[in-house]
């Protein structure tokens, strides 16, 4: 080879570079742009809904709450405490005790008089079998409870189980520690309701993180701001994806991703396609993935709709080695949907779904860490050659990092405009800090994550089964 | 003044809570005011009052454990009014099976409720 | 100074695209220093106009509670309720007083009725604030008009009747579902008359608005409902056919029979089921008959029904099945054969040997 075309090639790789930042950059802003026209609409038509004029109507569908838990015995009387206190009539919630090896079933036999019943199951999912039964409770104030026990076969394995003994229209996944507010319910069935030309197949709900606030008996009393950095960055990294992000997809009907932690579903359309996959650690994302591409096929028009109202508060990581095996699990996640689908990207015939979704996951979320990573390594190894343009790398990186503290600025402001929780003094400055924070003590880390879960993904297959067989929830699911 | 007879309102509304109260201690009995479940049942232990008057849904504990608590932890036979919004007659009778003496449903006429509760006193 | 020097100089020896960065850095500096500013008045605004909600809310909650008590027979409006309705009314024109005014009254006004709803109204009147909520309605913007007949509603105004119904069909989703409310509300099934002209689809979120709505007046006297079962738009049929069910219209009885022919499948499977709620024989024998040509909704559908309405002479249709491959119709016949005739019932522990079918037996049999 001579040098030329060396020359050429490593244009070649600048140029890409070059375009690649330069798209990013470019979806970000329009993202924005987009979420901000959509939020605006959304307050609008918002602001006077009487949601307490269909709480109580009867004639409303019915909802089921599918909760999985896996040795939750520390929380679970108050977590299904909460999740009873729902405001919306017509719903039941079913709590999977997924072959949990501590005390959950005995505690909760207690505490909500549970007696074990005869239950017909119809086994439209294969899952794991029940364990010890079935149970309902006898006390009239918590008649909306169902307990199963069955054998332990991971989160996905027992919201199947879930799917397959709700008698309702409609099915809330959520992870059993999440708090619900109230009114989520009535919030998050609206969009299914409101279309008449389409099947809405799924909403998706805001997670926010309760780290720090104050939970009593269920209820959220007061939200305050954790102190922890790794924490307060979680949570301006969930106010950006959640308000700016998910906001633009919905707008755009491309959402891939409905949180685990809380999304609805049309039951009838999450059975057709044969519910959860439990072959994957993002059970969340396929789902959806899967019933967007099953609508595609079948060429009925749908909609994956989001609400992006507070509704669901949940403890996210607090330390980093916790926080990396999340991210770790989420970047596989994300792997093992997107290669299951391969057949989507691209294909016109998969319309916006194959056009736009798709590629943009596979680009700007599954490979952006790989392309990051291998722009610091050519960038070091370039220093140690001292082939690096510093005026130039000084001057980019600079505008970079103030691109993304301005992006998360945006996003501060989406929230003070909306929904504004963080209403103590001070906290404002805070998030600025955050803000200009978040790049060196979060970020790098996400990278690593998702480095990691690259490796394991490929090179790691011993770790990918070993965590299946042993899969369970951990209590920091939240995507 | 031990015969002034208190009466403990547990209601989520606070307009309508202060017009209630405002119409009852003209009639001569003394209102405490909870704004959900979870202080009612708090005034309801501390203040023993003759009377409860509850809405059926109200943030974390609902009217139905109100009722619930005072007939079988407490295991008092203080006369209990729910009050209901449109739509909810299930859970009425759900009230009327844990103990419940009375209901009023929502939109109510504060002089229907006066009427009632003088009856329940009586 | 000579640093200041220093750094000129290399800006304007760069190339270009430096040139060009250094000038968005400095511009982005700028913005971020602006939106921090901008963000903290942003804050302290918020956090001023909660406290001030919650202060005004209390002062015109009390105004109000004196204004109800202090009326009397004798007179239209007592002395101390104008001093009232003086003071409410100068705090009217401020926009954002009016809005804390009209949540005041909302609250208390939708959960009380009798005398003194009436005289909420009579100071909603009195207060001027009616004529902000008409003038509203003729706002271009949608949520405006949309918002003022909301408000209309809840207070009541029937006299703006003829202003609201002209917008029964408009283009805007929010602005006809506030126009249905509104009508519903006032009129209660006198109301309805407007699923004459409806052009554009109910959707469920309105139907059970509107239902809701209705459930709350006691009045059982529901208008002729064959009209709207018969209508070209689709949601008002399935409108129609709620109706049916919650009022048990057997008057309709014909034309509900009719709909299982209709195109939509949707209305098809409906009109089974309010057939079964109030038990029509004859929909029993026309669909038995015609049951292999009905799609799987209906399929399941008409077996709810057959729970409702079966008799013996069923039991040679039931037994063919007994062993339908779906789950739900399975179930049903089942279930109907226990009560129909629990010998043959019990014969078939032998017959069906599939664990799958022995659990369903046994859960039949023993609920």
């Amino acid at each position: 080879m001579n040098t030329s075309t060396v020359q050429i090639i490593i244009f070649i790789i600048h140029f890409l570079f070059f375009v690649y930042a330069c798209t990013a950059i470019a979806s970000y802003i329009i993202l924005a742009i987009i979420s901000s026209k959509e939020t605006i609409e959304y307050m609008k038509k918002n602001s006077f809904v009487n949601y307490k004029e269909i709480l109580s109507s009867t004639i409303s569908p019915s909802i089921t709450i599918i909760a999985p838990a896996y040795n939750e015995s520390l929380n679970i009387i108050e977590n299904v405490r909460s999740l009873l206190s729902s405001h919306y009539v017509n719903y039941d919630v079913v709590i999977v005790n997924d072959g949990s090896k501590d005390d959950s079933l005995e505690k909760m036999i207690v505490a909500y008089d549970l007696v074990k019943v005869d239950f017909l199951i119809n086994q439209q999912i294969p899952t794991k079998p029940i364990r010890a039964g079935v149970f309902k409770s006898t006390n009239p104030a918590f008649e909306k409870l169902t307990v199963v026990d069955k054998v332990n076969g991971g989160k996905a394995d027992a919201l199947n189980m879930g799917l397959n003994i709700s008698k309702s229209d409609y099915v809330a996944c959520i992870d059993v520690d999440c708090l619900l507010l109230e009114n989520s319910l009535q919030k998050m069935i609206k969009p299914f309701l409101e279309v008449t030309d389409k099947t809405v197949i799924a909403t998706g709900g805001v997670i926010r993180i309760a780290n720090s606030c104050i939970i009593k008996d269920g209820k959220l009393l007061d939200v305050n701001f954790p102190k922890k950095l790794i924490e307060k960055a979680q949570i301006l990294e969930y106010i950006r994806a959640f308000l700016l992000g998910r906001m633009a997809w919905s707008r755009l009907n491309g959402l891939l991703v409905i949180s685990g932690a809380f999304g609805l579903f049309n039951k009838k359309v999450a059975i057709e396609v044969g519910g959860y996959d439990t072959n994957t650690v993002g059970e969340d994302m396929e789902l959806i993935v899967r019933m967007r591409r099953y609508m595609e096929e079948t060429k009925q028009k749908y909609k994956v709709a989001y609400i992006p109202d507070p509704l669901c508060w949940t403890e996210a990581p607090d330390n980093y080695k916790i926080f990396i095996s999340q991210r770790n699990r989420w970047t596989r996640g994300t792997i093992e949907t997107l290669r299951m689908h391969r057949k989507v990207a691209f294909n016109p015939k998969y319309k916006s779904l194959g056009l736009l979704s798709y590629p943009y996951w596979l680009f700007y979320e599954r490979l952006a860490p790989v392309i990051e990573a291998i722009g610091i390594i050519y960038f070091i190894i370039l220093a140690a050659l001292n082939e690096v343009r510093w005026d130039y790398a000084l001057a980019f990186i600079i505008l970079a990092y103030l691109f993304a503290v301005l992006f998360s600025i945006v996003a501060i402001f989406s929230e003070e405009l909306t929904y504004h929780q963080y209403k103590k003094k001070g906290t404002g400055f805070k998030l600025i800090m955050i803000s200009m924070l978040e790049p060196f003590v979060l970020h790098p880390f996400i990278l690593y994550a998702a480095i990691r879960g690259n490796m394991d993904y490929y090179f790691n297959k011993k770790k990918k089964w070993g965590e299946m067989t042993r899969k369970g929830m951990t209590k920091t699911e939240t995507n | 003044m031990s015969n002034v007879k208190k009466i403990v309102l547990a209601e989520d509304n606070s307009t309508l809570s202060l017009l209630l109260k405002f119409r009852l201690e003209k009639e001569g009995y003394k209102l405490l005011i909870a704004i959900d479940g979870k202080e009612a049942v708090e005034l309801i232990e501390q203040h023993d009052p003759e009377l409860i008057l509850t809405d059926i849904m109200m943030p974390f504990i609902s009217g139905l454990e109100v009722i619930s608590h005072v007939r079988n932890k407490l295991n008092k036979q203080t006369p209990i009014i729910v009050f209901s919004a449109a739509g909810q007659e299930e859970m009425v009778l759900k009230a009327f099976n844990l103990g419940a003496n009375d209901f009023m449903g929502k939109p109510f006429s504060p002089n229907e409720l006066v009427i009632r509760v003088k009856r329940l006193l009586r | 100074m000579k640093g200041y020097q220093y750094l000129l100089d290399y800006f304007e020896n760069s190339p270009t695209i430096i040139q060009v960065l250094w000038v968005m850095i400095v511009l982005f500096i700028v913005i971020i220093i602006i939106l921090i500013i901008y963000l903290k008045l942003l804050r302290s605004r918020l956090r001023k106009k909660e406290k001030i909600v919650v202060q005004y809310q209390n002062e015109y909650e009390s105004y109000l509670i004196s204004y109800l008590y202090s009326g009397n027979e004798e007179e239209e409006i007592s002395a101390e309720q104008q001093v009232i309705v003086n003071k409410l009314k100068s705090c009217v024109p401020d926009k954002f007083k009016r809005h804390v005014v009209v949540s005041t009254l909302l609250r208390l006004r939708n959960e009380i009725s009798g005398e003194m709803a009436e005289s909420i109204q009579k100071l909603y009147f009195q207060t001027g604030l009616i004529n902000y909520a008409l003038s509203s309605l003729k706002s271009k913007k949608w949520y405006v008009v949309a918002k003022g007949i909301r408000e209309l509603a809840q207070f009541h105004v029937k006299e703006v009747n003829a202003q609201i119904v002209i917008h029964v069909n408009n283009s805007n989703k929010e602005i006809r579902k506030e126009v249905q409310l509104y009508l519903v509300t006032l009129f209660h099934f006198e109301g309805l008359k407007f699923l004459d002209v409806l052009q554009t689809q109910l959707s469920e979120w309105d139907q059970i608005q509107l239902l809701e709505v209705l459930q709350r007046f006691d009045e059982q006297e529901i208008p002729n409902i064959n009209k709207w079962l018969k209508s070209t738009n689709d949601s008002v049929v399935i409108f129609a056919i709620k109706l049916a069910k919650i009022y048990n219209q057997f008057e309709a009885k014909d034309t509900l029979l009719e709909l299982l022919e209709h195109r939509q499948k949707k209305i098809r499977v409906e009109a089974i089921q309010v057939l079964s709620h109030l038990q029509v024989y004859e929909a029993k024998e026309l669909l038995k008959n015609k049951f292999d040509k009905l799609s799987l909704e209906e399929q399941i559908a008409f077996f709810k029904l057959l729970e409702n309405v079966f008799e013996s002479s069923d039991e040679s249709f039931l037994q063919e099945h007994i062993q339908n491959k779906n789950f739900e119709i399975q179930v049903s016949a089942l279930k109907i054969f226990k009560l129909l005739n629990i010998e043959k019932f019990h014969s078939f522990k032998r017959l069906l040997l599939a664990p799958k079918d022995a659990e369903i037996i046994e859960f039949i049999e023993n609920n």
